[in-house]
């Protein structure tokens, strides 16, 4: 979350993808670095998914993720 | 994150009840030893007690529980006991520590505290207490600081947040909290809200508030401050012109010289290395002008401010006249202030350019000298356009002290030695394709209109160099000296 | 815990961090795909690749020496001057 803030200080729209068990510890870190947190949660666990599960989960984020870097 | 002013805590002034108020702490032998006495008045007088301590001292008298303060320090009790009458909500008699005479002329009663002394003096009220004081103040007058308030989160640098926001000269600050600009604003008998300027380039209207937290960042303390705000009110005048100032592509920012007994109350430093670094007064007080031009006025380089090289007193260029040790009348005689008072002159100027002068014994030799200077300060070929400062120091000086020299003899014949020929100046002239057109050649030209030289008395005792502070443009779209009294 | 400060300025602009616009449109737009390095990241990390490509978008992609740290000023650098916009995956 550090380089999303840092990079959008360099003027880049930026987007943090993390899974849903990371929603508060996200929310905490943004709120600490004075920001809005622009972020996309997808479902946990993802350690033990296979490579098919792991395409799913992104087909499933990118409207999402297109969503927060296009206005 | 950013909380509106009007989000600040603490209530009015709480009122008090008619009759006889007394402020007392369990932790105070006096109070203790007029406890009875207080006891004895609940029964003849309607009678209030405010306890700072404890809530339940003292024993036989009705209290109130004032352990957070607010009571004592909206009606500024120094010390406990202490005793109000009070008619109508209003207070109109008030005694400090326990006084037979004058409790019982208070309370209008006699034979109060029978076996006590005649009087004993109390003990400090916890609402003065040094360690206590920073909270209450925030607390209870932190709502008279109306500046938004910004809120650095924790993972947030103070320091970088503030570069960040572009608020800095590039330099660190000391983070503007509500404590420091509390105990800024002790430095004025100024209000908070009163509006000292209207500053350039964004014609912002600036307060006494927003100069504090601009000197809190610059590093001032708070007995800097008047000096602070009158700079600023000189700075913005039409006549100083700080928005052409600001805006110029030539290298010159404002100059302070402080002038009255102020500059040694504050201890500003006369002497040795009067420009350079290291004595906190000198160096804070110009950074302070120059932060609320950049922040409350929005003049930045790159920005309004186009400087092409600008100089390194645009972070701050403040010092004090000597007047002690002078030979002359102090500048701001020149302003038709007399000698004495307390004054800021605002110049627009850039760095000094050293004279060094090891011979010269008599003062046409000096002068001489620094006439030569003067005449090729900025450029050879311009005349009438810039003014100029010329600081001498006090090796200097004593050779026009010894001859019985006054600033206006010193100023008089550097302006006769600062005549150009005209046939210097043409285009051309000395190899140098800059100059002035044909017309003028034959004629005598001065240098500088006549009143475009000032004299200042300045530096350490030891050393034959004096210096120029080379100027701006003078006239219509220039800059013209203000010199402003400091109130406190 | 928060510190207060006053605002030094003549409060004309706002006090917060001022974010960068979102793009206008994602095609012909180049972003750039940043791995933080925990498992399985890189193969969501494809997945979007396609599927952004697909959109008319090219794409960088970028990985960080370690997800404990910050990503190293130079990478930042480097990204900010290649990309248009940014995504960063997968933690968890």
């Amino acid at each position: 979350m550090h380089d999303t803030v840092d990079l959008e200080d360099r003027g880049v729209p930026s987007v943090f993808v993390s899974t849903v068990e990371f929603v508060d510890g996200a929310d905490a870190q943004a709120t600490a670095l004075g920001t809005v947190p622009s972020a996309v949660y997808v479902e946990h666990p993802i350690q033990d998914r296979t490579d098919d599960e792991m395409r799913a989960i992104a087909d499933a984020a990118v409207d999402e993720v297109v969503a927060r870097i296009v206005g | 994150m950013s909380t509106p002013a009007s989000e600040a805590p603490e209530p009015m002034k709480p009122p008090l009840p008619d009759g006889i108020v007394a402020f007392v702490k369990r932790d105070c032998p006096t109070c203790e030893l007029v406890a009875p006495v207080l006891a004895a008045l609940a029964k003849e007088a309607p009678l209030t007690v405010y306890t700072q301590d404890d809530p339940a001292f003292p024993d036989g008298a009705p209290r109130v529980d004032d352990t957070d303060l607010a009571v004592s320090w909206h009606h500024g009790i120094e010390a406990v006991p202490t005793l109000l009458r009070v008619e109508d909500g209003v207070e109109v008699e008030r005694a400090l520590g326990w006084h037979r005479g004058e409790w019982e002329a208070l309370t209008r009663t006699t034979d109060l505290g029978p076996g006590l002394p005649e009087l004993r003096p109390g003990c400090g009220s916890l609402s003065v207490d040094p360690s206590r004081a920073p909270e209450l103040a925030i607390r209870f007058s932190g709502s008279m600081l109306k500046a938004r308030r910004v809120e650095i989160a924790a993972l947030e640098d103070e320091q970088e947040a503030f570069f960040d926001r572009g608020w800095t000269d590039g330099l660190p600050i000391v983070p503007p909290t509500e404590s420091r600009v509390l105990r800024m604003l002790e430095g004025t008998t100024r209000a908070p809200d009163e509006v000292v300027a209207t500053v350039p380039p964004d014609l912002a209207p600036c307060t006494v508030e927003k100069v504090a937290i601009n000197a809190v960042m610059a590093g001032c303390k708070p007995e800097y401050l008047p000096v602070v705000i009158a700079a600023v009110e000189a700075a913005c005048t039409d006549a100083f012109n700080i928005h052409g100032l600001l805006a110029t592509t030539m290298s010159a920012g404002p100059v302070i010289v402080v002038n009255g007994p102020i500059r040694n109350a504050i201890g500003m430093n006369a002497g040795k290395n009067v420009f350079g670094q290291g004595n906190r007064a000198n160096s804070t007080i110009g950074r302070a002008l120059q932060l609320v031009i950049r922040n409350v006025g929005g003049g930045r380089p790159g920005e309004v401010d186009r400087a092409t090289l600008g100089n390194p007193g645009k972070v701050g260029f403040c010092f004090p006249e000597d007047e002690e040790g002078s030979p002359f009348a102090p500048l701001n005689t020149e302003f038709g202030f007399e000698a004495g008072t307390n004054t800021v002159t605002l110049f627009p100027g850039e760095g000094p350019r050293t004279i060094v002068d090891q011979i010269a014994r008599d003062p046409d030799s000096l002068c001489h000298m620094f006439a030569d200077a003067l005449r090729h300060m900025l450029t050879p070929k311009m005349v009438l356009a810039f003014d100029a400062i010329v600081v001498v120091s006090p090796e200097h000086s004593r050779i026009f002290r010894e001859a019985g020299w006054t600033r206006s003899d010193l100023v008089k014949r550097l302006h006769e030695l600062t005549l150009m020929d005209g046939d210097d100046l043409v285009r051309g002239a000395g190899g140098i394709a800059d100059g002035l057109p044909e017309t003028v050649r034959g004629n005598q030209i001065p240098k500088f209109k006549p009143d475009g030289l000032r004299v200042v008395h300045a530096g350490g005792g030891a050393g034959l160099f004096s210096a120029i502070i080379p100027g701006w443009a003078n006239g219509e779209m220039g800059s013209a000296p203000v010199c402003r009294a400091i109130t406190p | 815990m928060t510190t207060v400060l006053l605002d030094p300025s003549n409060e004309a602009v706002p006090a917060e961090r001022v974010r960068p616009a979102r793009l206008t449109a994602l095609a012909g737009k180049t972003i750039g795909l940043l791995d933080i390095r925990k498992a399985r990241g890189d193969v969501f990390l494809d997945q979007l690749e396609a599927k952004l490509t697909e959109r008319g978008a090219a794409v960088i992609r970028y990985a960080k020496p370690t997800f404990t740290k910050p990503a190293p000023i130079d990478l930042r650098h480097e990204i900010a001057t290649q990309c248009d916009a940014v995504v960063e995956a997968l933690a968890d």
